[in-house]
């Protein structure tokens, strides 16, 4: 029988990790005896190199605040879809999350495209400022959606859940969703790298060699909408929108080249979500207390950029201020 | 339904009817000096900053001190104040010394403040379930247990918002509007910047109430961006934003209420409405009308002005194809000129023949006023032409393009000016006669 990781501690977490993979690595060990610590660690880091990969496109392109704005209208999205269901299959409200994958980002994406479409209407054609635009956009159609909610929920939790994201809902074939989001997005990434440089950084340009800056922007979007949608059941919103932020920023402080960027910042959020998995476990095996692994994941992120800063600010050589330039 | 009257002097309804309005009037004032930063995105930021201070606050406060409805708030407001604070800090820092762009220094701050809330959050679940209840509500908002006490609070804090704004008026109107000659008069121009930032996590925190942290942001940005259309001056933005944002308060409100209410008369049903979005919806529709609909930047008059001109070209050029061509012109051929569909042509001469401009007998002519107009535009576009080629030494062959954009554009005054500068010329660069102006009128 399995040794569960019941009772860990920090260092046994790892020792017991390290145990499991050796004999999944000798075939005693198939999918279905992962335990549940191993699907978050597995899940988690999964989703942190999806995240790295699209989260410095967003740094880069200053739109990490649109991210924001869609992390907030895929609620809209859900629920929409959710109603479709709900008219035409009868499908009962309390299954609201548990809708299937494929819906789920058929509705990102529609959320994600109806937020864009918004944001470019307040902007360019009513002449509202940008960042007055995105904020109205999203507050109000996420308005709209925790309405819809309530109305046909009768209560509003579901809108917290999706915040605050809840990890006992992990399942196993969340590691399939993630894998293919890794696999989708680093297939995207390699192939459109050149397209992607061209458009961050020189729009201008891009325009000239017939590369489109906004069909981009669309692009990034709706791998933003995408792994959004795919991760808030697992980790909730807030731990995917700081996959997405930060480490990209705290790779940029060591970094100045995007293909640089994107693999450092994979490593910082693989690292982070590797600790948080075992550190959550630890707390509750010595103190009792069973802490939001999200939460946790943020918090060890933001202790990464402290100390990032901290060891630049040691060694005085900073690069900082450089900017980042173009890859060769 | 609750009649309007009803939210002033019913006892439970008294107090959250005054907070939301208290809420509207001090994001609105807040709002209207962010959104002229073009810095709407802060209140975002600093509104999610605020989760974690407030969770802490209420962890702290659930050691020490039984449940009690008096010093709730105040712990929430302290440790709103402090989080945002520490926010402000960040943002500032990760600014102006890591020299990252503002977007994603405020996202970096909104999702690691965020974070860190939701992790002190999951051990307050943990240890003080009731509580952590009542921080959850403060997410999205929830207006029906605000108390008397929320009401004196508020209302100190907009009346603090409200006399800074009436005592560093006109710092703060140089400071938005020019900054540099703010610096050059030697203005305060960080604190000042920085207490307007403090100013901003006191709307907050008098918004999380109502509307919830989620929400704060869009409360900043709507009554501001809605005034913005109908004002030429600082204050009246003020005035009209204020106006905008407490009536917007009101009517959330009484929607949430008598939408509850209607919902159980119809279904059956227990629904209480939230404040929060129900408020949002109506501040983003209110933005869009004025947006829309407003006078003079409105998109339905920018719309119309556009198609007015470009009509007006249509029409003088066609004058102008007519008083060239010696005989009567038919209209398929006057199509040709202008490139336009049958019926917009149509109705544009329709239109001219209703002026006396043109007539029709067997094909299109000028009417005696007609002519006058066409000559009247020949004159502009040559006088243009001499005016290119004399003053600002444009080849003899170029001219001629601009010209063809600057006649519909030369306003009477232009051409007397242009005339008295270039001494009345009787003949344009291509050796063409210039109409005289005195046969013109």
């Amino acid at each position: 029988m399995k040794e569960g990781y019941f009772g860990k501690t920090f260092s046994q977490f790892f020792q017991l990790l390290w145990n499991h993979f050796i004999k999944a690595c000798q075939g005693e060990y198939g999918f279905l005896d992962l335990a549940v610590d191993e699907v978050q660690l597995i899940t988690l880091t999964l989703l942190s190199v999806t995240a790295a990969i699209v989260g410095s496109l967003l740094v880069v392109r200053k739109m990490t605040m649109v991210a924001n704005a869609i992390s907030h209208t895929v609620l809209l999205g859900v629920v929409g879809s959710f109603l479709v269901l709900h008219y035409f299959l009868k499908r009962p409200f309390s299954e609201l999350l548990e809708v299937d994958m494929k819906l789920l980002i058929l509705a990102s994406l529609l959320a994600s495209f109806l937020t864009m479409i918004c944001i470019d209407f307040f902007h360019h054609t009513l002449k509202l400022g940008k960042d007055a635009s995105i904020g109205l956009v999203f507050t109000s159609l996420f308005s709209l959606g925790i309405l819809l909610v309530t109305i046909f929920t009768k209560n509003m939790h579901i809108g917290a859940e999706i915040i605050m994201g809840n990890v006992d809902m992990i399942h196993r074939d969340d590691i399939w969703i993630a894998l293919s989001l890794v696999i989708g997005n680093l297939f995207i990434f390699l192939l459109l790298y050149k397209e992607y440089v061209t458009t961050s950084f020189d729009p201008g340009f891009a325009k000239l060699i017939k590369v489109s800056p906004l069909l981009f922007n669309y692009i990034v979007i709706f791998q933003t909408s995408v792994t959004l949608v795919a991760s808030f059941r697992a980790v909730g919103v807030v731990l995917i929108l700081a996959f997405l932020i930060v480490p990209p920023v705290i790779a940029r402080i060591f970094v100045n080249k995007l293909n640089a960027m994107i693999y450092l910042s994979i490593v910082i959020a693989m690292t982070a979500s590797i600790l948080s998995v075992a550190l959550s476990r630890h707390i509750l095996t010595v103190y009792q207390i069973p802490l939001s692994t999200s939460g946790l994941v943020v918090t060890i992120l933001l202790a990464f950029w402290l100390l990032s800063i901290f060891i630049t600010k040691r060694r005085k050589t900073s690069k900082l201020g450089s900017g980042l330039t173009l890859a060769d | 339904m609750i009649p309007l009257l009803h939210f002033f002097q019913d006892p439970i309804l008294t107090a959250s009817t005054l907070g939301t309005m208290l809420m509207g009037l001090a994001s609105s004032l807040v709002g209207v000096l962010v959104y002229v930063r073009k810095r709407a995105l802060i209140g975002e930021t600093l509104s999610h900053a605020t989760y974690p201070g407030i969770v802490l606050g209420i962890g702290v406060f659930s050691i020490f001190f039984d449940h009690s409805p008096l010093i709730f708030p105040i712990v929430v407001l302290l440790g709103a104040f402090v989080s945002g604070f520490l926010g402000i800090y960040v943002i500032y820092y990760l600014e102006s010394k890591l020299s990252l762009n503002s977007d994603t220094a405020l996202c970096f701050v909104l999702s690691t403040f965020l974070g860190v809330g939701v992790l002190l959050a999951s051990k307050l679940q943990f240890s003080e379930p009731v509580w952590f209840q009542r921080v959850q509500a403060l997410l999205y908002g929830q207006t029906a247990t605000m108390l008397t006490v929320h009401v004196y609070i508020y209302a100190v804090l907009a009346f603090v918002i409200s006399v800074y704004i009436l005592l560093l008026y006109s710092p703060l109107k140089i400071i938005h509007f020019d900054y540099d000659f703010a610096k050059v008069l030697r203005i305060f121009i960080k604190p000042i910047e920085f207490f307007t930032l403090i100013l901003l996590v006191f709307a907050i925190v008098i918004g999380i109430r109502s509307v919830g942290v989620v929400l704060m942001a869009g409360m900043l940005i709507a009554p501001a961006a809605a005034a913005r259309q109908f004002v030429r001056k600082f204050w009246q933005m003020f005035v009209l934003s204020s106006f905008f944002g407490v009536g917007i308060g009101f009517l959330g409100l009484v929607f949430s209420v008598n939408g509850s209410i209607w919902f159980q008369e119809k279904y059956g049903q227990k629904i209480s409405l939230p404040a929060g979005p129900i408020i949002l919806i109506i501040a983003t529709l209110i933005v869009l009308f004025a947006l829309i609909f407003e006078r003079k930047r409105g998109l339905i008059s920018r719309i119309i002005r556009r198609n007015q001109f470009k009509m007006n070209c249509v029409e003088e050029n066609i004058l102008k194809f007519l008083s060239k061509s010696l005989n009567k012109v038919h209209f398929s051929d006057l199509r040709e000129v202008v490139h336009l569909s049958i019926p917009v042509l149509w109705g544009v001469l329709t239109m001219m023949k209703l002026k006396k401009l043109v007539a029709e007998s067997d094909g299109f002519y000028l009417t005696k006023d007609g002519n006058i107009k066409a000559m009247q535009i020949i004159r502009l576009h040559r006088l243009w032409e001499v005016y290119l080629f004399k003053c600002l030494d444009v080849q003899r062959e170029n001219v001629h393009k601009s010209a063809e954009e600057m006649e519909h554009i030369i306003t009477p005054e232009l051409e007397e000016e242009l005339t008295e500068l270039l001494g009345d010329p009787k003949k344009d660069p291509h050796d063409q006669i210039i109409p005289r102006k005195e046969g013109l009128s």
